[in-house]
């Protein structure tokens, strides 16, 4: 995974070790640092998740009391969403964003080393907490108050936690933008850029009107509880609800975040073993844009039951629909992609596929959540679990997955083996749908969510699940192992490692060197 | 072929053992309840129809348009009026999805006209009820038997408790036949109030008032839970509703009025 | 590299601004329900004016009331139900008995429903514009005196007014501290 410097060591006195990696400018090394962190608190943040669901296999209370669980939840969340996935797209960005546009780094290379370097160290205070007496956070990812308002220790590292989380966050998307705008390559216009360098500088901008957001609605969040604010408690006449306009207001922005960059990926790889363009670039491009705009004036779907003004219940549900038709415009967009094409099947593909099917899947909840009538039965039950569950894992997880399995070539000269990533590729599509499909009945049948315990009803569908989840864990480990097998290999990769492959990247000999593009190539 | 025997006896000998594999929701017994099971269905038609044309031809695609086929690729990349057209269909699809549903919503949102007014409040870890104009008041908290058996390491089954964690001290009664209108709110932290059969969830939100009708057509005992995370007994404060005819309800009114049933306990 | 300064500088202002955004969003919400009469929340200083005029309509009004967190207070209306006439003004309290053994600061919490309803119920007395001081075992009459507001739309339905009181003499002690 990381480039061949010995002979720069020489020349430039590099560090090498531990220094190297504490002070790098590298974007080819930062993002390699941002993937193996994701990886780790992937496997950190899925642990949690098969404590939830090894309590949730039978009714009844077997390993934890209902408080840790919340604790369990709560955390899930927050390392999935902002350990796991967000750090994966910025690890893909920084390796590949200089790359696809010609530019030899990032344009911020120090603010893009502390960007990174702010992780570990926030995820460290987070997850401490976990062993603070008073425990964890437990209100939930969404932090609402007033429950959130009786937290314990752990509030203020937590809430100190997520600025820090915000602050790499906001730091990366300037970095992207300030890149993508300036560095391009001569003759490289906005609309001749790869469309993953389209779909991240979108996302850059929802990062940067959004994360802030979030840091005023935590920091009230902070005062109420502290400094004898009155934000979010009637008492001093304020309001519960307000917190979850604001915070809402950033998270519905968020969940785009998470998904935007996933877009992109997709609309890479498809065409690539299709060995057909893209159809509708163009339109792809606008259809993203629309999502990105759009996504700032659905936000109060979350909150349907809150007891909202008819006149708003019917905005909310209005524009939330409305955003299903760009959406929809890049399923078909992909479809066509595929059509007369001339196809092949590795494992970037598959799981690029699966993506298409298992999102749109999602997309389909998303649409049934969005009519208010319905949701005041759907909300806060396992139906929206589900819902959000497929249009992240095979949803947004897939498709970093298939990022990595498609530019590992690049990264490091190594093929993978293609037969044990077929494996692993069947192994997780299956048991993904084992995991999250269920949900949907038990959702539909009457189950709330954040409960560690149900009534009797509910069991079968929960047991499935959960020997979904833990067969779903299980088939992670082999890609790791994958990975570690491929960084074994002997240096074969080609510059085009996929005969379909297109862009920049792939004229560069594999693995990408140290430094590339020192000078700007010719772009017709 | 012993699974498919093992639902078939089931089957016959209860059929309440379906309800283990429910996979919809139920259609319920009030106004509010069907509006929503039937707007629901519709919209899943809907996207089960979009969904089989869309991944049919995926799949065609899939099959026929591959290398190892001999599949040449085409050269084509865009055209803006299959754009058009693809983004024109699902708007007026949308537009028909929408109509239904406003008219659902405003007569959800409707609560005037009402006989009697229950104001719910939620608290940290049960509900309180109070008919306004029957005067009758009681909390009301997950049954005894319930509430030990989900204890951790409690070692008590609980497949033999009865309706675990649906069960209460004190039920709702409501007649049948009447708009009834449920005022929301809360003591300490917000919760939703959400009995399926009878009607969508609201929240119960402290220093706030919310509200929703139902009218029950069916005498029967409708169980509900929580539906807002409030801490960590979230998941054990259930709601039980026991609708009866009218008479039957006038007469529990004046054997509970002014009975201010067992105080909360911590 | 002043491209990348350039763009380094303006989205910082983005990000300042859309902090302060967040900030403003609170103020936002309270002038955007109060333009759009969205909210249920009821006018929070005394209403002033004599240009409402009496019509014909009866409104029923219903009196709620609740008590925050299990403060040891009771608090009642006196009267639950009212049928009132549009634009005439009515006088009515509610009663409040402190049954701790400490003096006790409380303060009240209006909602209204249904909330599109809120900005017709016009309050020209309300204790719950102020806080209020009551010593242990003593029992005080809240009064609220009120107008509902000819504007109100025709085939309006029953008026829920709901009050929650809630203790603050530990957030008063705090703030006494500071």
């Amino acid at each position: 995974m990381s480039a061949n410097i010995d002979h720069l060591k020489e020349e430039h006195h590099q560090p090498s070790g531990l220094m190297r990696w504490i002070t790098t400018t590298n974007h080819k090394d930062i993002g390699s640092l941002y993937l193996w962190f994701s990886l780790l608190m992937f496997f950190v943040g899925g642990l949690m998740a098969l404590v939830i669901r090894a309590e949730l296999f039978q009714p009844g209370l077997q390993f934890v009391v209902p408080g840790f669980f919340n604790q369990m939840t709560t955390m899930h969340a927050l390392i999935m969403i902002f350990g796991a996935v967000m750090p994966a797209f910025v690890g893909l960005a920084n390796w590949q964003l200089p790359m696809m546009i010609g530019a030899p780094d990032m344009a911020l290379p120090r603010l893009n080393n502390w960007s990174f370097w702010i992780l570990p160290f926030a995820f460290t205070m987070l997850l401490s907490t976990l062993f603070f007496e008073s425990g964890g956070p437990a209100a939930g990812w969404t932090l609402y108050p007033p429950l959130s308002l009786q937290g314990g220790n752990s509030m203020p590292f937590v809430i100190f936690s997520l600025h820090l989380l915000g602050a790499s966050s906001i730091l990366g998307a300037i970095n992207v933008i300030a890149t993508i705008l300036n560095m391009r390559a001569p003759g490289m216009t906005l609309m001749k850029m790869p469309i993953f360098v389209w779909t991240w500088l979108i996302t850059a901008f929802l990062l940067i009107a959004s994360m802030p957001v979030l840091a005023g609605a935590i920091t009230m969040l902070l005062t109420d509880r502290f400094y004898g604010t009155s934000f979010f408690t009637a008492a001093g006449g304020g309001d519960p609800v307000l917190f979850q306009h604001i915070f809402w207001f950033f998270g519905h922005p968020e969940v785009y975040i998470l998904i935007l960059p996933a877009f992109g990926i997709v609309s890479t790889i498809i065409p690539a073993f299709s060995r057909k363009k893209l159809f509708g670039y163009d339109s792809m491009v606008y259809a993203t844009a629309s999502i990105a705009l759009l996504s700032f004036i659905v936000w109060a779907h979350h909150m349907f039951t809150v007891g909202m003004p008819l006149a708003g219940e019917i905005f909310f549900m209005f524009t939330t629909m409305l955003i299903a038709v760009p959406t929809g415009v890049k399923v078909f967009n992909w479809v066509a992609t595929m059509w007369k094409g001339s196809m092949t099947f590795e494992t970037p593909m598959l799981f690029a596929l699966a993506f298409i099917i298992l999102f749109t899947i999602g997309g389909f909840s998303g649409l049934m959540l969005a009519i208010t009538p319905a949701d005041f039965q759907y909300h806060d039950t396992y139906f929206v679990v589900a819902h959000f569950h497929y249009v992240l894992v095979p949803g947004a997880v897939f498709a970093i997955i298939a990022a990595v399995y498609y530019w590992l070539p690049k990264w490091t000269g190594k093929m993978y083996n293609e037969t044990l990533g077929k494996v692993h590729f069947w192994m997780t599509t299956i048991f993904v749908n084992i995991t999250f499909f269920p949900m949907h009945f038990v959702g539909l049948a009457g189950m709330p969510r954040r409960i560690p315990d149900y009534a009797v009803q509910f069991t079968d569908f929960n047991m499935i699940a959960s020997v979904g989840a833990f067969g779903f864990g299980l088939s992670q480990l082999l890609f790791v192992y994958i990975l570690f097998l491929t960084l074994r290999q002997p240096v074969t990769a080609e510059d085009k490692a996929w005969d379909g492959a297109e862009g920049l990247e792939w004229t560069l000999p594999s693995p990408a060197p140290y430094h590339s593009f020192d000078t700007p190539p010719k772009v017709e | 072929m012993n699974r498919l025997s093992i639902f078939l006896v089931s089957m016959l000998a209860s059929l309440t053992a379906l309800a283990d594999w429910e996979v919809n929701m139920p259609r319920g017994v009030t106004p509010t309840a069907n509006a929503a099971y039937d707007l629901h269905m519709l919209i899943f038609y809907i996207t089960v129809v979009i969904g089989i044309v869309v991944f049919g031809v995926m799949f065609y695609s899939i099959f026929h348009h591959r290398k190892s086929k001999g599949a040449k690729p085409a050269s084509f990349h865009e055209s803006t009026t299959v754009e058009i057209i693809w983004t024109v269909i699902p708007f007026v699809i949308l537009v028909g999805m929408a109509i239904p549903a406003t008219k659902t919503l405003i007569m959800m949102e409707d609560t005037r006209n009402s006989e009697i007014t229950l104001k719910v409040t939620g608290y940290q870890w049960m509900w309180k009820y109070d008919y306004v104009e029957d005067d009758v008041s009681f909390f009301s908290k997950l049954a005894s038997d319930s509430n030990e058996a989900r204890q951790l390491g409690s070692k008590k089954d609980v497949n033999k408790v009865d309706n675990y964690l649906l069960n209460v001290d004190n039920e709702v009664v409501l007649p049948t036949d009447t708009k009834v209108r449920i005022l929301l709110t809360a003591s300490d932290v917000i919760h939703a109030w959400w009995v399926p059969e009878i009607t969508g969830k609201k929240d119960a939100i402290p220093g706030y008032i919310n509200e929703l009708w139902v009218d029950i057509k069916k005498p029967g005992v409708y169980r509900g839970q929580c539906t807002e995370l409030c801490g960590k007994d979230h998941g054990f404060m259930p709601i039980v509703v026991r609708a009866v005819p009218k008479q039957e309800y006038t007469k529990w009114v004046s054997l509970n009025q002014k009975n201010r049933v067992a105080d909360k306990s911590k | 590299m002043t491209g990348v300064k350039s763009t380094l500088i303006k989205l910082s202002l983005v990000v300042v601004a859309m902090y302060g955004f967040s900030y403003a969003l609170v103020p936002i919400y309270d002038k955007f329900c109060e333009i759009t009469g969205l909210n249920g929340k009821t006018n929070q200083v005394a209403y002033i004016g004599n240009d409402i005029q009496k019509d014909n309509r009866f409104v029923t009004i219903k009196f709620i009331s609740n008590v925050a967190n299990s403060a040891p207070l009771d608090f009642e209306p006196s009267v639950t139900e009212m049928t009132v006439q549009v634009g005439k003004p009515y006088n009515t309290h509610y009663v409040m008995k402190n049954n701790s053994s400490k003096q006790l600061h409380t303060t009240a919490s209006p909602s209204v429903t249904p909330g599109k309803h809120a900005e017709y119920f016009k309050k020209v007395e309300c204790f719950c514009f102020e806080q209020q001081t009551i010593n242990a075992g003593e029992v005080k009459d809240l009064g609220i005196q009120f107008i509902i507001d000819n504007e109100l739309p025709n085939n309006s339905g029953d008026i829920v007014l709901s009050y929650t009181m809630f203790d603050i003499t530990d957030n008063i002690k705090e703030t006494n501290k500071l």
